[in-house]
């Protein structure tokens, strides 16, 4: 039998007409008690997606409280005037709703999804749990205990163990990026419920937060929704909090995080750039793109297709925390795991890959191809509330215009080659990247010292 | 149960419908429209995962996965990536023990790029596969099993389970990532059989969901897979079916390197497609379902004994369904005592039942996993398949809500009495080791029960 099919072929098919499609416009306003309110209607968007973020960054956390503001994001939902802590949780379920509640270097961030016809419910609930949280010292004492045990399994996990590392390196020790996002063991033990408390008041009002709400509002008088349960949230008046500069020293080094018997090694290869306020952002996401967005870009198109050497690596922009002033910063990074016999020969690759992309730049092919596809997704991407309703509120945390993220697919549009090139180039320079390793060092560590990609360090994985 | 707590009308379908075709090589067609984003999903069902794989073979569905993006006829190299991801599209394929699917999400405008792709490959996927692909795939299909089974804590715990839960010899015996050795001894010439064997157009399905004209998707998928031969080289997979409840309890004790002592366990539950499965479902769900369920009350909040404490349900149609319970203990928590609580809590539940209260929470929360499937012409494309390939109607996606709301507190109860005891469950007990010394190449560690592999 021969292997040549039997099929008609047919030459491949060109596209129809494009529809047009723009990344939604809220509409902002704001409720007496001074809470700033975006809101988007999204046909047959049936889930609707609510998130609020408060003005409580982690760099406000009180010295060696590391950690108070996640143990209050999670106290909002362990019981308010109303409800114990179980009974808040039976209610929100009864609504079909989820609520998570996630504090990081910008502040905090609630965010609730429940069906349309039970949003009235839910809202209260929510509502109830930022103006009146119970914060019952046993329900916060059970938090602190539950985050203790949590912190062993994320060390022995070697995606965050490198994260942690990489953090500890980049920033200077006395700057709160330094540290992990949720506290260490000996600050975490120190939080009780008088400093959750103390925390809240200090930092959580409705005059400094903002409330996103997406999804099929048909039917909906969400002014008087919102008015009968987060208008119904008090406090003082109080200025946005002054955002700290961000320092990094990208000096290039390597530091193996041992883990002995890893059967592969965790790579983390970081350093901060630019965040979206700088006018570079639209070329240097393309860039990133051409790197290492998908397993066609330049370094999975090596390290995966070729060479076999992982799984998948990528490159990517996350911002950290921005600043109206544009001082703010974005981690840049690559990551991915290879075995651990390939770790020498897949950093000497992942290192040619980025020499050869600033000498002789990206193709134009590239170019489009990337423009054509993070442009392209954008209707795919935005299909749920929820993806919405976390773009808007990122752009209101960045401290960006409500129209940033329409206005980014026309730059990225407009972005040519030569640009995207730059900007990547500029942020992933070769000797300017800090790298981390988890793996098994008596096998890693002289190939990679072999690499001359920078000073070799080894810490106990603890 | 009344209706009265449903959040929708039509609870869920939100007025959706789908229509069946079936081209003359047997390939069945479903589209379904939605006009409201410019957005197209196309999701090909192939009936072959896991469970056709023979021994010493493991893995080869999901290697074969693999290799279906590495070229066809008209496509070369990573073409399929590159071509969908050019045209703004997003992509993937994944293997379970039951199917394996591949899905494009496209602007609608770039609709008909997606069905040749997937056309080309049905037809003529031998016509490139060579051993380069064979060579380079087997090792990243390896790398993804070190990154996310062998190289993280408890990474391994669903795959010993497994295979502690259906027995020596049964189709489910194994998981879909295959074990390392029979990665390393499938051949080229096995990848060739088993396209020969099992891609054809009378072995998959096809749904089109979204912003389409249903008579002009209808002419494309006819020009473009209409010609590709249908063949019946396909055996029937062996029997799944075993008897309701295992009649002992199976247990493995596991010392590792983890930061914690666990206790996992899988329940053998009925089929899926079943009003009984329905059941279970709710049942696990008033049991280890988010933070109201009995067990995180009772573990997490009061004795304090649980970091995490929770229930899930791997649905499966061609043998018994697996109900999936993981804790992780406190500090210096022992096992047994978790047990003890687990044993007291389900008796009671077996006893007692769920009251109005558990059966309404439950089902509001399994009717809002139901909306944000059917919220996505993705996740909609797949249900549909799913119900065609493995239950023989499409239309069954659109009313599974109802059916879930449709159980009764009865049923619930019936369906934990006979099932969740502690005679019917495999159990695995994590007990954490000193750090390794660096010899132990091959520790076992990992997190997630995803029976799922993925292309990207």
């Amino acid at each position: 039998m021969t292997e040549l099919a039997t099929m008609d072929f047919h030459p491949q098919p060109q596209a129809g007409e494009p529809k047009p499609w723009a990344f939604p416009a809220p509409e902002r306003g704001s409720l007496d008690n001074g809470l700033t309110v975006l809101r988007c209607h999204r046909p047959g968007q049936q889930v609707v997606a609510v998130e609020v973020l408060l003005d409580a960054p982690l760099d406000a956390e009180p010295a060696g409280l590391d950690g108070v503001a996640t143990i209050m994001a999670r106290a909002f939902s362990e019981g308010t005037d109303k409800h114990s802590a179980e009974e808040f949780a039976a209610e929100l379920e009864r609504c079909g709703a989820t609520l998570d509640a996630v504090a990081d270097h910008p502040g905090v961030r609630l965010s609730l999804e429940v069906p349309a016809s039970r949003l009235a419910k839910a809202l209260g609930l929510l509502a109830d749990a930022l103006r009146a949280p119970a914060f019952a010292d046993g329900e916060v004492e059970r938090l602190v205990r539950n985050r203790l045990d949590e912190i062993p399994h994320e060390l022995a996990n070697p995606a965050r163990r490198a994260a942690k590392e990489l953090s500890k390196e980049l920033f200077p020790a006395d700057s709160r990026m330094s540290r992990p996002r949720q506290g260490t063991e000996e600050t975490v033990a120190n939080i009780d419920s008088a400093a959750v408390r103390t925390f809240y008041e200090k930092h959580v009002r409705p005059a400094t937060a903002t409330a996103v709400v997406v999804g099929d509002l048909t039917g909906l008088d969400l002014d008087a929704l919102l008015g009968d349960t987060l208008g119904a949230w008090t406090g003082s008046a109080a200025e946005p909090r002054p955002v700290p500069p961000v320092i990094a020293d990208d000096r290039g080094r390597v530091v193996i995080v041992d883990r002995p018997g890893a059967v592969q090694t965790q790579l983390l290869i970081g350093r901060t750039g630019p965040d979206r306020h700088d006018r570079v952002w639209p070329a240097q996401v393309l860039g990133t793109y051409c790197l290492g967005g998908t397993l066609t870009s330049r370094l999975d198109r090596v390290l995966r297709e070729e060479k076999g050497y992982t799984y998948g690596v990528r490159a990517f922009g996350q911002v950290l925390r921005s600043a109206p002033d544009g001082t703010g910063a974005a981690m840049l990074a690559i990551s991915g795991s290879v075995d651990t016999p390939n770790t020498g020969p897949a950093l000497e690759d992942l290192w040619t890959v980025l020499r050869t992309l600033a000498e002789g730049g990206l193709t134009d092919a590239e170019r489009d191809v990337a423009v054509q596809n993070l442009v392209g997704v954008a209707p795919l991407k935005y299909e749920t509330a929820a993806a919405v309703a976390g773009t808007l509120a990122d752009q209101v945390e960045q401290h960006l215009p409500d129209d940033y993220q329409a206005a980014l697919y026309r730059q990225l549009a407009a972005t040519g080659t030569v640009e995207a090139t730059a900007a990547v180039v500029s942020a992933f320079p070769v000797d300017r990247l800090v790298t981390v390793l988890v793996g098994d060092a008596a096998q890693i560590k002289a190939p990679v010292e072999a690499l001359g990609i920078g000073e070799v360090t080894v810490v106990a994985a603890e | 149960m009344p209706m009265g707590h449903t959040a929708t009308a039509q609870a869920g379908s939100g007025g959706l419908t789908a229509t069946e075709h079936r081209l003359a090589n047997g390939l069945r067609v479903v589209l379904s429209e939605d006009h409201l984003t410019p957005v197209a999903a196309v999701c090909l069902w192939y009936d072959v995962g896991s469970r056709h794989e023979v021994k010493g073979r493991t893995g080869l569905a999901h290697l074969f996965e693999h290799l279906m993006f590495q070229g066809s006829a008209q496509v070369k190299g990573n073409g399929h990536f590159e071509l969908v991801q050019g045209a703004g599209g997003s992509l993937n394929g994944t293997t379970s023990f039951e199917r394996t699917n591949y899905f494009e999400t496209m602007p609608a405008h770039q609709l008909e790029l997606a069905l040749w792709l997937e056309a080309d490959r049905m037809g003529s996927l031998l016509a490139a596969l060579d051993d380069e692909s064979m060579e380079n795939q087997r090792d990243v299909v390896k790398n993804e099993r070190r990154q996310r089974y062998d190289n993280v804590p408890y990474g391994t715990a669903f795959e010993k389970l497994t295979a502690l839960a259906y027995p020596e010899g049964h189709p489910y015996h194994h998981t879909p990532i295959g074990s390392m050795a029979d990665l390393d001894a499938a051949t080229l010439e096995d990848a060739r059989a088993f396209f020969r064997t099992y891609y054809a157009p009378n072995n998959a399905v096809l749904s089109v969901v979204g912003d389409i004209d249903p008579e002009q998707t209808l002419a494309w998928i006819e020009k473009y897979f209409g010609s590709i031969p249908s063949h019946d080289g396909k055996q029937p997979p062996r029997d799944g079916s075993l008897p309701d409840v295992m009649g002992e309890q199976l247990r493995e004790v596991v010392e590792e390197e983890v930061p914690a002592r666990a206790l996992m366990a899988a329940y053998r539950l009925p089929e899926d497609g079943t009003r009984a499965c329905d059941a279970a479902d709710l049942a696990l769900t008033v049991l280890g379902g988010g933070e109201s369920s009995r067990l995180y009350n009772r573990l997490v909040r009061r004795d304090r004994t649980a970091v995490a404490a929770g229930f899930g349900l791997l649905r499966l149609a061609g043998a018994p369904s697996l109900g999936w319970l993981d804790v992780k203990t406190s500090g210096d928590v022992e096992v047994p005592v978790i047990e003890t609580a687990i044993d007291e809590e389900l008796a009671r539940f077996a006893e007692e039942g769920p009251t109005a209260e558990e059966m309404e929470r439950a089902q509001a929360q399994l009717e809002r996993e139901w909306l944000d499937r059917l919220g996505t012409v993705a996740g909609r494309a797949d249900e549909l398949c799913r119900y065609a390939v493995l239950f023989g109607d499409p239309q069954l996606a659109l009313t599974a809500v109802q059916r879930v709301l449709e159980v009764t507190a009865e049923e619930v109860q019936e369906v934990a009495k006979a099932r969740l005891r502690p005679d019917n469950r495999a159990v695995l007990v994590y007990e954490p080791t000193a750090p390794a010394d660096e010899t132990d190449a091959d520790q076992t560690d990992a997190t997630d029960e995803n029976d799922e592999e993925a292309a990207k």
